[in-house]
């Protein structure tokens, strides 16, 4: 099992009033599932998905991941793990912006302190492997939203994590580049096992996954 | 990963140009600021620091006591060296007297060749070179001074006196002082290559002044009498410390006070100054009068001053980059998903300020060496920019740029790195949220600095103007005088020079006189006034002159009658003297007697006040006497001359025959005149000094504080261009406009007005109360000020705001 959610509750209080953004929620996710979470604006996708990327934290409830109980792990721990195992693609790419393609992909690297021959040849392969050897040295906003995207998927990858969580990743898209990304995240469950985790509004897209979670109000339904 | 800091530190400075060029010019003038003064620092700081058992090496110094004050003589009385080496105390290693010397000048026999004015030549012995440890090229340390008439030189002078020739061959050769002091060169040293105040040149045998004296002191072994030409350096043993050496000093100076002196408060004390402090402390001065001196006090408000500089360039970068955090909100949340932790995050942003840092760095070396060269009148001459590759200085430089790194770049990188990347990704740090409040305080601190030193400025010149504008209480145009060379003592050539002056047409009066009534040469004695049973004592200033003199300077007699001869003692005094005394009426004093030393001297009468000195200080009580009375010590050694008209085309040929009388004259000596109005301006040389220097330091806060305002308008502009797009299109106008985008700007200002504004009263008035006469600290200079800074601030703000009031509003909210 790579991941398990127990009642995990997150709220707010406004006013008085507790608001529940998560609502005793459980999941056990397996190595190698392509999960599509689903549901209405502000039913929580995005904050569970926050949650299992352990950049959100919840108020109660037991997060396992792997071997870790992230809920009493300190925040440099935390962040030490999902550096180790989880890639994010986010749905405006988020690359930054002063950066070249090549030197976007680098980024994790230097957070893992990999040596900087082995940086090179992992970029290298990367940039071959989703053909876009030619646009290394562009920045970002030299290239279209689907490029982006695929710059941001390649970054996501390039550390070899278990498990990459996509927040609507073809959310600023066209149909076609949407179709070309959901493809590559299929492949990559498929030939790489992969785990994704993804958010998205598209039922067509949610179709990818072996598996669809749907989010009303913070609670699985 | 230092690379990629680097490359984005670097892409982000060049994105931002306008800031970055701000956070730099800023950062630039005070880091420059600091880098002279800090030049200035190290270089008053490390003087005779490379002496071998400096800290062991003493100077005697005299210090007086006396119901007016202290006074201070770096010189000693002649017999406490011969006192001192007879108590043979064990603390003391050496006792090493010196006699300072100003031949008329020095010869080379063989050559004939003269010398004029040689300077830095002592009397000493042996004992000296035990204190100060010379590189002796030739000649030996022990002997070289145990016989009468001989002479080291250092290197230098060695090679002036003796061009081209070896030192082994100079050794042996004689020189002549004053064309009678015969001299044997016993030795050559080398001069000291590092930073010192023991500059002396020439080294006469001790036992040579015993017949040949040109000091006049060396042979008057008195207890009584203290001259700075007398001096003594002492070199402690090994682990001796200096308290022993002191106590004995005070004692030896308690047994000789003069039981008549004590009894009117008057005393004096020998006092041991370490090496170290020679340089600093201007109470005892050191031997090179050509240089001007600072102070330790100078220094310290001169720092003070750069680290205000610092800082206002510090608060510009804090400013502008917690406000363009919003900007990079973003890229710390991207950052932190990918890996990065928030020390690294620190560390990447310190990194960026460093490089800034560094840029200003490079830009105000270049400033500093302009610097150096614009402050050339402040600046000792031995500093040069040479001083920046001493490897000190550079590790100083590194320590202050790190440290303006921590002081400039932490704050904003706690802000950023503080940004959780989930809020980021949801816009929860919406632009607005940031309310600024620090940013407000720190423009109100630069604010208020620049206000207050805009206050300084005016008020410090306005007091500068009051004091040279008045009246002196006598005349000052057209008036020059000279002082006969003081070697010479004939009364007759004098006198020749008066008649043969008489004769230039050009001129309407001439009179030999003393001192002019205002110069910087004080004589004063004690005296003792009695009337009936009152009797009290006082300091009294002399002016020697005679009836000519009186008229020449249109001083004023309110009573009684002037000195009957230049030669007879009688006294007129002033009325600060009657004031002192108690006393209204001029006419009474008349006929009083005072006594002094023993003699019994007669008022005649009663002279109103006139300023003997800068304005700064009050009318000391004075008594104007004849001064021709003691033969060869006349005081009447100064040619006082008044033009006939106020024509100033004439002067120079005026003085061009002057001069000629004069080198008929003094063939020896070089001609030297002043006029009245330039020895009075030269007063004010310290104010006139503090007053350029608050000028600049005006200019550079105005300009740093300047600068980060204009970058928080540009920001803050920009941020509203869409508000601004909306406002417009629902028909406000320009000036409506820039009124809002000002008002939140202008209030800062006012703030700081208000705080600088009695901060500012209270340091100017303590500045003031060091005046004797003092302009009034009026109002119109807070309001000017005031204003003033209003207008800069609101040019500053015009610079943007107008161009963006005027912005055509579709474009403003279709690029939104």
């Amino acid at each position: 099992m790579l991941l398990q959610l127990k009642n995990i509750f997150k709220w707010v209080n406004t006013g008085g009033q507790r608001i529940f953004l998560l609502k005793d929620i459980n999941l056990e996710v397996e190595e190698g599932e392509f999960i599509s979470i689903m549901g209405p604006s502000g039913s929580g996708k995005s904050t569970l998905l926050n949650v299992i990327g352990m950049l959100d934290t919840f108020d109660e409830g037991e997060y396992h991941f792997l071997d870790e109980s992230v809920h009493t792990l300190k925040e440099k721990y935390r962040s030490n793990l999902y550096k180790e195992y989880i890639g994010f693609v986010f749905q405006s790419y988020h690359l930054l912006d002063d950066l070249t393609v090549a030197e976007n992909l680098e980024m994790p690297l230097l957070y893992k302190k990999v040596k900087g021959s082995e940086r090179k040849a992992l970029v290298a392969d990367i940039l071959d492997r989703f053909n876009i050897v030619g646009k290394k040295d562009l920045f970002p906003s030299q290239l279209s939203g689907g490029q982006q995207q695929l710059v941001g998927v390649a970054r996501a990858l390039i550390a070899s994590p278990k498990l990459i969580l996509a927040d609507e990743p073809t959310g600023n898209l066209n149909s076609q580049q949407s179709e070309e990304i959901m493809e590559l995240f299929k492949k990559l469950n498929k030939e790489n096992g992969v785990t994704i985790i993804q958010v998205t509004h598209s039922e067509k897209n949610a179709a990818y996954g072996s598996r669809i979670i749907n989010l009303l109000d913070g609670r699985k339904v | 990963m230092l690379r990629n800091y680097l490359k984005i530190a670097f892409r982000n400075v060049w994105k931002n140009k306008v800031f970055s060029l701000i956070n730099i010019l800023g950062l630039s003038v005070g880091l420059s600021a600091a880098f002279v003064i800090g030049a200035m620092v190290f270089y008053d700081l490390s003087f005779d620091k490379f002496h071998p058992d400096g800290d062991r090496i003493y100077r005697v110094t005299t210090a007086f006591k006396s119901p007016d004050g202290n006074f201070y003589n770096a010189g000693v009385t002649v017999p406490l060296a011969q006192a001192l080496k007879d108590l043979k105390m064990e603390e003391l290693e050496t006792v090493a007297p010196f006699f300072t010397a100003y031949p008329i000048h020095v010869e080379n026999p063989e050559t004939e060749s003269r010398f004029k004015d040689p300077e830095f030549v002592i009397y000493t012995d042996g004992a000296y070179f035990r204190v100060f440890d010379y590189n002796w090229l030739v000649g030996d340390k022990n002997t070289a001074l145990e016989e009468p008439n001989t002479v080291v030189l250092s290197e230098n002078r060695a090679k002036k006196y003796f061009p081209g020739q070896q030192m082994s061959e100079v050794l042996g050769k004689s020189v002549v002082y004053n064309d009678s002091i015969h001299a044997v060169i016993s030795g050559v040293v080398a001069n000291f290559k590092d930073r010192t105040d023991i500059v002396f040149e020439e080294f006469i045998s001790l036992k040579t002044a015993a017949t040949q004296d040109m000091t006049n002191v060396v042979n008057e072994a008195s207890w009584s009498n203290t001259s700075s030409a007398s001096q003594l350096f002492v070199k402690l043993s090994e682990k001796a410390g200096p308290t022993k050496v002191q106590e004995t000093l005070t004692q030896i100076a308690k047994e000789h006070d003069e039981p008549e002196m004590v009894a009117i408060g008057r005393s004096n004390t020998y006092n041991i100054q370490p090496l170290a402090d020679i340089h600093l402390n201007q109470d005892y001065g050191t031997f090179d009068f050509n240089d001007s001196r600072t102070t330790m006090a100078t220094l310290n408000s001169l720092l003070l001053l750069a680290g205000i500089l610092v800082l206002l360039g510090c608060i510009n970068f804090i400013n502008l980059n917690t406000a363009q955090a919003i900007q990079r909100a973003k890229e710390i949340g991207i950052r932190k998903t990918l890996g990065s932790s928030r020390t690294q995050l620190i560390f990447q942003f310190l990194g960026e300020t460093f490089l800034l840092t560094l840029a200003a760095a490079l830009l105000s070396m270049l400033l500093a060496k302009w610097l150096l060269h614009l402050f050339v009148d402040f600046i000792p001459e031995g500093l040069n920019f040479e001083l920046f590759y001493n490897p000190w200085v550079i590790v100083g430089i590194v320590l202050l740029l790190l440290m303006v790194t921590l002081l400039s770049g932490f704050y904003p990188a706690l802000v950023l790195s503080k940004y959780k990347p989930v809020s980021v990704f949801k816009q929860q740090v919406v632009p607005n949220s940031d309310k600024g409040t620090l940013r407000k305080y720190l423009t109100v601190f630069q604010f208020v600095i620049a206000q207050v030193f805009i206050i300084a400025t005016l008020l410090v010149g306005k007091q500068l103007n009051y004091i040279m504008k008045k009246d002196m209480g006598f005349k000052t145009e057209a008036i020059a005088y000279f002082r006969t060379p003081w070697q010479d003592t004939s009364s007759v050539k004098r006198a020749r020079f008066v008649r043969e002056m008489e004769n230039i047409p050009g001129l309407s009066q001439t009179v030999l006189s003393g001192n002019p009534p205002a110069s910087f040469t004080t004589m004063s004695m004690g005296v003792l006034f009695m009337d009936g049973e009152k009797e009290v004592n006082s300091d009294l200033q002399l002016l020697y002159g005679n009836a000519d003199f009186f008229d020449l300077y249109n001083l004023n007699l309110l009573a009684g009658r002037l000195p009957l001869n230049d030669s007879i003692r009688e006294f007129v005094v002033n009325r600060s003297y009657l004031k002192f005394l108690g006393m209204d009426d001029p006419e009474k004093i008349v006929g009083k007697s005072i006594k002094s030393g023993g003699e019994e001297i007669p008022i005649v009468g009663v002279m109103d006040d006139f300023n003997q000195h800068s304005l700064k200080y009050g009318v000391s009580p004075m008594a104007f006497t004849g001064g021709s009375y003691s033969g060869k010590y006349t005081q009447f050694k100064t040619i006082h001359f008044k033009f006939k008209s106020m024509d100033t085309g004439n002067w120079s040929s005026t003085l061009a025959k002057i001069e000629e009388i004069w080198k008929n004259t003094y063939p020896e000596a070089d001609f030297e005149y002043r006029f009245m109005d330039d020895t009075i301006k030269s007063f004010y040389e310290s104010e006139q000094k503090t007053a350029i220097l608050l000028k600049w330091a005006t200019g550079l806060a105005i300009f740093i504080s300047c600068l980060g305002l204009l970058g928080l308008v540009i920001y803050t502009t920009e941020r509203r261009t869409k508000e601004i797009g909306v406002r417009k299109i629902l028909g406000a106008t320009v000036f409506q406009l820039n009124l809002l985008l000002s008002k939140e700007f202008l209030k800062l200002v006012l703030i700081a007005f208000l705080i600088a504004a009695p901060v500012a009263w209270y340091g100017l008035s303590y500045w003031l109360e060091g005046f004797a006469n003092k302009t009034a600290l009026s109002w119109w200079i807070f309001a000017l000020s005031g204003v003033a800074m209003i207008l800069i601030a609101l040019l500053i703000i015009a610079i943007k705001t107008v161009g963006s009031a005027n912005a055509d509003p579709v474009k403003s909210l279709r690029t939104e």
